[in-house]
């Protein structure tokens, strides 16, 4: 194309004069903009670290998928009709020997669970230790209130420790089949469950495309950033720039959305979805599912046998 | 087109609007023969892709026909289940933006979803998958994530998944668009490869440096989305006039045999 416009003269010169080129000793703190892409990094930085812990060569690691997702989902409902702490402190003992099997780093491993407890089941089940909750037995008094005697109570402090232990052992257990499954084999396991396949193919386009709208967003966070001079703490400029960037995003993936359907379309795609399934059951895979069933069975009679 | 053969494709007084107010394509008419190469040339915006997605059956003309493999394709024909997995087998579409083609969550996936839908049977598709894999060099990809893969491996699995169905007419939307100079060298050696292997090939592209190279004709469509032009790629690049009508080339551009460049407005030297 041939340029007929001309080029403003300002452009022609060099802009000097706007900002000093030397420190000031001023600190800029970062803002919305680097909390975003700090945000969009550890998201790719944890699905990397997923697919390399799902890689390594260990025991559940080396399972089929299809075996270990209702072997651990057996577990899951053992957990959830366990009533005694001591038999779910077992079980989550087995998680840690299993996370240790399976080659993750148990210090982490413990982290990474008991990190979510405290801030999510600890407010749920914080007032239930409390006499005017769960009334009891008081073990640590607090005070009085209204001429009653305020306190944590024996039955309010076993009911947290029942709901925080299963809570502990449920997200561990979950915790064990994501990272060593490998997000395409947890796929093929849903289809092995008769989870209709269509669900299962938006479930892997949805996971798929996150990947390119956070480069997207990543993209249009740090093009923002880029051309950001003067750090103004302007919260509805801000918000405004998030509005737009929302909008461009939302057009962006409505767009791609269309290109998708019509690349399955050319390739056949009748409404229906067919995918690949390769079985490949051997006797490990066999033996896991069945030590999970057995092992969650007397779990359970177990925990009953020892009453309430 | 070739003379004495039979058209693959014809496309009669083609005319397309997006959301009836934007012109894409007006009043396009051409036949394509069986095995050769064309070359959709023109600039960005002139109308290639929507063309291209005609070609596919994706979209269909407002005006004008279409015709493939003798017969004409249009929504209604398409919605026959027959015709429609006759029609998606004969002609591949190789997307421009790999990610939108690119959508399984592994490699393997995204080369078995196309012989899947066709209702190819569970073996061949596996033996298929090795053989296209090897030949594309992305063995070792097959089980990878698409996001584990790099612009130039994603257009690799984009191929294989297309070329799996072993599709006799290939469409490339720029197919070396956005592609290093190694990746672009290899993908331009399969499609002259494929040519001479018989199949027929559409591609969209804006470079004229290789055209002589892998196009038996081009067609050139103008930026008011008509056809401009429709001859051999040497006669198409020594119009130098036709070539600046149609965007494809500024007024300080020249040719030194089939190598096209140009230089800035105010060197006297090539650029």
């Amino acid at each position: 194309m041939i340029r007929n416009a001309s080029t403003p003269s300002w452009l022609l010169e060099s802009e000097t004069g706007a900002f000093p080129y030397s420190c000031s000793g001023r600190r800029r703190r970062g803002g919305a903009v680097e909390k975003t892409l700090n945000g969009l990094a550890k998201v790719v930085r944890q699905a990397l670290l997923s697919e390399e812990l799902a890689a390594r060569n260990g025991l559940l690691q080396r399972l089929d998928a299809r075996a270990k997702l209702p072997g651990v989902l057996a577990l899951l409902i053992a957990v959830g009709l366990v009533r005694h702490i001591p038999v779910l402190l077992g079980l989550y003992a087995l998680t840690l020997v299993l996370a240790a099997a399976s080659r993750i780093g148990l210090c982490w491993f413990v982290k990474r669970v008991w990190l979510f407890i405290p801030l999510f089941t600890g407010v749920v089940v914080a007032p239930a230790m409390f006499s005017f909750v769960t009334p009891g037995e008081i073990v640590l008094p607090l005070g009085h209130w209204f001429g009653h005697e305020v306190g944590l109570t024996r039955q309010g402090l076993t009911s947290a420790g029942l709901i925080i232990s299963r809570v502990a052992t449920s997200i561990s257990l979950v915790l064990l089949l994501t990272l060593t499954t490998s997000w395409p084999r947890l796929l093929s396991a849903l289809r092995a469950l008769l989870v209709p396949r269509l669900l299962v193919l938006v479930l892997g386009m949805a996971y798929r495309y996150l990947f390119v709208l956070l480069d997207a967003v990543s993209e249009m966070v740090t093009a923002r950033k880029a051309r950001t001079v003067a750090g103004g703490k302007d919260g509805r400029g801000a918000r405004a720039v998030a509005g737009f960037s929302g909008g461009a995003l939302f057009g962006k993936a409505h767009s791609l959305s269309e290109e998708i359907h019509q690349a399955m379309l050319a390739r056949g795609y009748r409404g229906e979805a067919r995918t690949l399934e390769r079985l490949g059951f051997r006797v490990a895979d066999t033996a896991w599912l069945a030590a999970c069933l057995l092992l969650a069975v007397v779990t359970v009679g177990g925990d009953r046998a020892l009453g309430i | 087109m070739r003379s004495g053969s039979e058209p693959l494709l014809s496309v009669e007084g083609v005319s397309y609007s997006y959301l009836e107010r934007y012109c894409a394509l007006e009043d396009v008419s051409f036949e394509v023969a069986r095995g050769e190469r064309l070359a959709l040339l023109g600039a960005n915006g002139c109308g290639k892709s929507t063309l291209l997605k005609i070609l596919a059956g994706l979209i269909f003309p407002d005006r004008g026909s279409y015709a493939a493999f003798g017969e004409q394709v249009n929504e209604e024909k398409l919605e026959d289940e027959q015709f429609s997995n006759g029609f998606r087998s004969r002609v591949g579409f190789v997307f421009q933006n790999a990610d939108a083609q690119v959508f399984s969550p592994t490699a393997r996936e995204e080369i078995a979803f196309g012989p899947l839908q066709l209702g190819l049977d569970g073996d061949e598709i596996e033996a298929r998958i090795e053989d296209v894999t090897a030949m594309l060099e992305i063995g070792d990809l097959a089980e990878r994530a698409p996001y584990q893969l790099s612009a130039g491996q994603k257009k690799r699995v984009a191929i294989a998944s297309v070329l799996v169905m072993n599709p006799e007419l290939l469409l490339f939307d720029e197919p070396t668009a956005g592609l290093d100079p190694r990746t672009r060298h290899w993908l331009l050696e399969l499609m002259v490869e494929l040519g001479r292997a018989g199949k027929t090939i559409v591609f969209a592209s804006h470079d004229l440096a290789e055209l002589e190279w892998i196009a038996d004709r081009c067609l050139v469509l103008s930026e008011d989305h008509r056809r401009l032009g429709d001859a051999a790629p040497a006669e198409i690049l020594a119009d130098r006039d036709l070539l600046l009508q149609a965007n494809l080339v500024h007024e300080h551009t020249h040719r030194h045999g089939s190598l096209v460049h140009g230089h800035g407005h105010e060197r006297g030297h090539h650029g």
